[in-house]
């Protein structure tokens, strides 16, 4: 009985320690399941794992087709962010399918997906759920006759050496990628009306994808800079996923390798690989480019609370706090965040001024148009999290004892009037006194 | 030609100006009141015609306070004139105070829809 009652208390002290880990400000170690084709990726990749881990992710890995893999348990997902590193793979172990992976993202998760030239149809239709299209025929590759990279084994011009990088300090970080970076493998395109997805990496104009072993039949069908080699894709609810066609570009032999690109005689030592993957592994799982608005507020100019209802032609003052978070919640500063007073269009826009501190804040006067209003801020920024923020508040005409009680249009016409009842007082006077 | 109808119009204007010199004192008064009146109302259909009818319930007044005053000098002043037939038996003392109620009421209404 005694030991029992030993247990329960140390169980009891302990209950705290364990409530701290779930703070909600201190970053927690994130967990991210790694589906692999073949366990010895785990070491031939390890210099971008290793990457992971020094970030305070718990990496969970696991073979694609080992049958107890799942995502959910008991409607929670087990994981923050998935990686699949399985391109052959033709069907997940487990209870993964299409739809869960989808399921997976649209409930916020990342989600890192890289194919090459054996992908398989998953892998393929995971992409296309996406919104990015590997290029149908499961044998081309990406080949550049203008752009690949000197090597002494490889002749097929296959290892692309490509430098045609988007330029996004938030995505790739604010230092430049100087040495060009290596791929080898499938190319994808991107739907143009898809405003979603972004070119990362793409391919250079001479590019085109087809099989490399034997000799071209049909045009290819994607080809230049359509062909995209590493795209990303932020979702509507700031889902950020990360697709390439090429799982040996995140290997440590090319991220080691030195890059020579044809055609040019500066011979890097390292590629550009481990920086490009490195930085833009930091912004697909949210380590750079998330904001956050807190703190949004309205009120009369003058009044600090926030009123229920305005009247048309108020002076007010709105102001929102938008923070950046990178390891810390930082204040983000920008001069283009714009708020709009709505009503089925926007009746005005402005241009919220900053202080520097996070804090954007402007004032305007509420136009002569009664109705339902909204406060909307829509944010939309390359590599940053949307931020769609709008806030309902009716407004009102003026009251029947709110209206001017003389106008000064009319003073000539009320003058008039009375100078008629003078008029006439004064004449009543003389004709009476007249005889 | 010309010469002789400007001298008519000269004379037709001087032959009004000895005529209405001879109407009596109370009467030039009263014709002074309606002069006065129609200048007020023209003003204002001036000042309207420049700026705008924007609160056109003050023009109407405005307007309607000088025409009904003009109005009632006028009936005034043809019941009181004594060359005049029509009103003979009628004292202009009753006249008066007929102007006078009757302007009453034109201004009580005049202030209630100037606004």
């Amino acid at each position: 009985m005694r030991g029992k009652a030993e247990l329960f208390l140390i169980f009891i002290s302990v209950l705290p320690f364990l409530s701290l880990s779930f703070s909600a400000e201190s970053p927690k170690e994130r967990r991210v399941l790694v589906l692999l084709d073949d366990l010895a990726i785990k070491s031939s990749h390890s210099l971008f794992f290793d990457s992971l881990k020094s970030r305070r992710f718990l990496l969970h890995f696991r073979l694609a087709d080992d049958p107890e893999i799942s995502l959910r348990r008991y409607g929670q997902h087990l994981y923050d962010a998935l990686i699949l590193f399985c391109p052959s793979v033709q069907r997940f172990g487990g209870s993964i399918d299409v739809a869960a992976i989808a399921d997976f993202v649209d409930s916020g998760h990342d989600l890192i997906i890289a194919a090459d030239n054996n992908a398989s149809d998953f892998i393929r239709e995971i992409a296309t759920e996406c919104g990015v299209d590997f290029d149908e025929d499961p044998v081309a590759m990406v080949i550049d006759h203008t752009s690949y990279a000197v090597s002494d084994t490889e002749g097929d011009h296959t290892l692309l050496a490509s430098d045609n990088i988007i330029e996004s300090d938030v995505i790739l970080g604010s230092k430049k990628i100087e040495a060009p970076v290596l791929f080898k493998g499938i190319g994808h395109s991107l739907n143009p009306s898809n405003n979603l997805v972004v070119k990362v990496l793409s391919a250079s104009p001479s590019a085109y994808s087809a099989n490399p072993k034997s000799k071209l039949a049909n045009p290819p069908t994607i080809t230049g800079s359509a062909i995209s080699l590493v795209s990303i894709v932020q979702a509507r609810n700031n889902a950020r996923v990360l697709i390439t066609g090429s799982l040996i570009m995140f290997s440590n032999r090319f991220f080691r390798s030195g890059v020579q690109k044809a055609g040019n005689s500066t011979k890097h030592e390292r590629s550009g690989n481990e920086q490009f993957f490195t930085e833009l592994g930091k912004w697909v799982f949210h380590e750079r480019g998330h904001l956050k608005a807190v703190n949004i507020r309205h009120h009369k100019v003058g009044v600090t609370d926030e009123p229920a209802m305005y009247r048309i032609s108020d002076d007010l003052e709105y102001s929102v706090e938008i923070y950046e978070w990178s390891g810390t919640s930082e204040p983000y500063v920008a001069d283009d965040v714009q708020v709009q007073f709505y009503m089925m269009s926007p009746y005005v826009l402005k241009t919220l001024s900053t202080n520097q501190k996070g804090l954007y804040s402007t004032a305007f006067k509420v136009p002569d148009v009664y109705g339902v209003f909204q406060f909307k801020v829509e944010y939309h920024r390359l590599g940053y999290t949307t931020l769609s923020l709008s806030k309902q508040i009716p407004v009102r005409p003026y009251r029947h004892n709110e209206y001017e009680r003389f106008i000064p249009a009319a003073y000539p016409y009320y003058g008039a009037a009375l100078s008629m009842m003078a008029g006439f007082f004064i004449f009543t006077a003389v004709h009476l006194h007249n005889k | 030609m010309v010469r002789s109808t400007g001298n008519d119009a000269q004379a037709l204007f001087h032959a009004l100006r000895s005529a209405y010199a001879a109407t009596p004192t109370n009467l030039k008064i009263i014709d002074l009141f309606v002069g006065f009146a129609v200048c007020t109302a023209l003003i204002q259909v001036a000042y309207m015609a420049i700026v705008g009818s924007f609160p056109f319930n003050s023009f109407l007044s405005g307007v309607l306070s000088c025409i009904g005053t003009a109005v009632l000098a006028v009936c005034l002043r043809i019941q009181v004139n004594k060359e005049n037939k029509e009103f003979k038996d009628l004292a202009p003392e009753r006249a008066f105070a007929d102007f006078v109620l009757c302007n009453l009421v034109l201004h009580l209404v005049i202030m209630n829809f100037l606004g």
